[in-house]
């Protein structure tokens, strides 16, 4: 998912203390003297997070965050989420745990079977027992989802993902040139990621007609070096491996393997924006075939949500692509690309972004390209789900 | 505080007697039109036919909570209101066809659904579209109140001891099944019309509706397991019309 601090800056801002009709049942500190009786144990002098949990929560999602230890008359059978399973839950951002509890399971495609409880608790109330179920998760080595950017065009992610992406671009001016991308990324440890790109496509031969085919397909490994959630900060190195699978005289491919180690880097900026770069070298194993190249590509955006915060978020980004042969008294190649993201569906696991990669430099001579992806993150549930 | 003085009034609207189902009178609607049409009222008992299952004791030991505030005196799931005897209560009986379109009141004051001792209280709520309805809950104790409509909008709502919520329906729908996930036996009703000829069964058996013009209608009577009994009925003007259903076993 995608929805970063906005949701929970613009819920808390554009909420506001809920006035309830009803006599307010506790203060913060008191919580714990009013706990659900049905759950021996849970003493008066918890902080606040734990007594509000056990007031609030322990009947259905039990006292170890994982559905146990809770009435043995609970109605439903649909699963409750396992609060500490890292893989899990690191990778939520507490704004949309926040949406959840305030509006329900249906506000992200559960099951209504999750109440809402706009009507229980306050924002900061609902922060704290948030604060709380953090806890069952205790290894700090996963990085969190508040700092999974949305992803840009053409500018990898620091955050390591499991997701699928279908890329489509197609030349607006200039010879035709239409590719799509597939790419499979998918996580193993705490903070790495493998991944796959199958490009094809057609392209115009100078010729004239249409040559389609493969393109070259690369595998790339990242791991996330460094990261911290209180500086809104995440650092990686990755690096793919390109190989010649696409055909060099359609155009479709360079004829030779490709290393291209990168870094990236992603910063929260304010509630609500943030700014991702990236620097890397291309450097093909025959130089002949295709030159060696420093690419640097930087991003800035910023996610807003609909209805209250709880909504769609839709992220405006501007994308800059720089390249430069590293042969002596190459020019730079610069290009902007302009976008926007919105989320597709209610679980907003399905995103679609749309720009257009504008040349700056040499722009009598490069095309303009419309690009388009559709993004869907496996991990929080099928295609169909969630909608 | 606003909270309070909003229960005094909704525990004054409603009348509820403790103990017993909500015998709810029908408020007069029907427009002045230059013609006199008689008010007629519109009474019966509902009953059930046959031996009626025991009452059995619901067992609420999974929840220390529940099991205390129930240890005096547990809570019978029980078809007929008093044991050995055949009256029904919480049947819904309402004006289902035969109704001219015309304006009508809505009534601002709310009806209530309330949470004591793990039960909901009453066992049915019949009102308006649009008319608000009270959700709280007076236990010590986290419940949910999950309001499965299907022609109103769904809705979940999470609520500790004191929260009330209110909440309002736009489309007529009997039989909204409203339970509580985190106690299995806790089931309620709601019925909503878009007219004010309703009433629910106390535990007599007994129903008035108030205040029907004459005419020629359909009543259907709606019981929360055994099904619906429907009964068409003549009402003339300047008189009582007796209704009474009876309903089987399934």
């Amino acid at each position: 998912m995608h929805v970063t601090l906005v949701a929970l800056a613009a819920s808390v801002v554009a909420y506001a203390p809920v006035t309830r009709p009803g006599v307010r049942a506790h203060a913060l500190g008191g919580g714990g003297q009013r706990l659900a009786a049905g759950l021996a144990g849970w003493e008066a002098q918890d902080t606040a997070g734990r007594g509000l949990y056990g007031m609030g929560c322990a009947s259905c999602h039990g006292r170890d965050g994982r559905g146990g230890e809770r009435g043995t008359n609970v109605a439903f059978t649909v699963a409750v989420p396992d609060f500490t399973d890292c893989s899990f839950s690191s990778r939520e951002p507490d704004a949309d745990w926040i949406a959840v509890v305030h509006e329900g399971g249906p506000v992200r495609g559960f099951d209504s079977t999750m109440p809402s409880f706009a009507e229980a608790f306050t924002v900061e109330e609902m922060q704290a027992i948030i604060d709380y179920v953090r806890s069952f998760c205790g290894e700090s080595a996963w990085p969190r989802g508040e700092l999974n950017l949305p992803r840009a065009l053409h500018t990898e992610k620091a955050y390591p993902e499991d997701e699928a992406v279908t890329t489509m671009s197609a030349d607006v001016d200039g010879p035709g040139r239409v590719v799509n991308e597939l790419v499979y990324e998918r996580r193993f440890g705490a903070r790495s990621q493998i991944e796959i790109g199958v490009p094809f496509g057609a392209a115009e031969a100078p010729s004239g007609g249409w040559e389609a085919g493969l393109g070259d397909i690369g595998l790339g490994v990242k791991h996330t070096v460094w990261h911290s959630l209180a500086g809104g900060t995440i650092f990686s190195l990755g690096g793919e491996v390109v190989v010649p699978t696409g055909s060099e005289s359609a155009g479709l491919g360079t004829g030779t393997l490709v290393f291209e180690p990168y870094a990236a880097f992603g910063q929260i900026l304010g509630s609500a924006g943030f700014v991702q770069l990236l620097a890397g070298v291309e450097l093909p194993a025959d130089t002949d075939k295709a030159a060696r190249e420093a690419v640097w590509r930087g991003v800035a955006g910023w996610t807003l949500a609909q209805d209250r915060g709880f909504g769609r978020s839709w992220t405006p980004m501007v994308e800059v692509l720089g390249s430069r042969d590293l042969e002596g008294g190459a020019k730079a190649a610069w290009d902007l690309v302009p976008q926007l993201q919105v989320s597709l569906n209610t679980r907003q696991h399905v995103l679609a972004n749309i720009g257009v990669r504008m040349p700056v430099t040499d722009a009598d001579v490069r095309s303009t390209t419309l690009v388009v992806y559709i993004l869907w993150d496996w991990f929080d549930g099928g295609l169909f789900s969630g909608w | 505080m606003a909270g309070r003085s909003m229960r005094r009034l909704a525990g004054a609207a409603i009348l509820v007697i403790p103990g017993a189902s909500t015998f709810l009178a029908a408020v007069p609607a029907a427009p002045e039109t230059g013609v006199i049409r008689g008010k007629v009222n519109v009474s019966g008992t509902v009953t059930f036919a046959g031996t009626a299952p025991p009452a059995v004791a619901i067992d609420m030991s999974g929840d220390a909570y529940c099991a205390a505030a129930n240890a005096a005196e547990p809570v019978r799931r029980r078809t007929v209101a008093i044991d050995g005897e055949d009256r029904l209560a919480d049947v819904v009986v309402y004006v289902k066809e035969g109704l001219a379109a015309g304006d009508r009141v809505v009534p601002q004051e709310a009806a209530l659904l309330d949470q004591q001792k793990c039960m909901y209280l009453p066992h049915v709520v019949a009102l308006q579209t649009r008319q608000p309805i009270l959700i709280r809950n007076s236990d010590e104790t986290l419940h949910n109140v999950h309001v499965r409509a299907r022609h109103n909008r769904e809705f979940n709502i999470g609520q500790i001891r004191g929260v009330e919520s209110r909440r309002a329906f736009s489309t007529p729908e009997v039989g909204i099944r409203v339970t509580c996930d985190i106690h299995g036996w806790m089931s309620s009703s709601i019925a909503v019309f878009d007219h004010p000829f309703f009433a629910i069964s106390g535990d007599s058996g007994g129903y008035s509706i108030a205040d029907l013009p004459a005419g020629e209608y359909l009543l259907e009577a709606w019981h929360a397991s055994l099904g619906t009994q429907q009964q068409r009925v003549t009402v003339t003007a300047g008189g009582t019309t007796t209704v009474s259903f009876t309903f089987q076993a399934q």
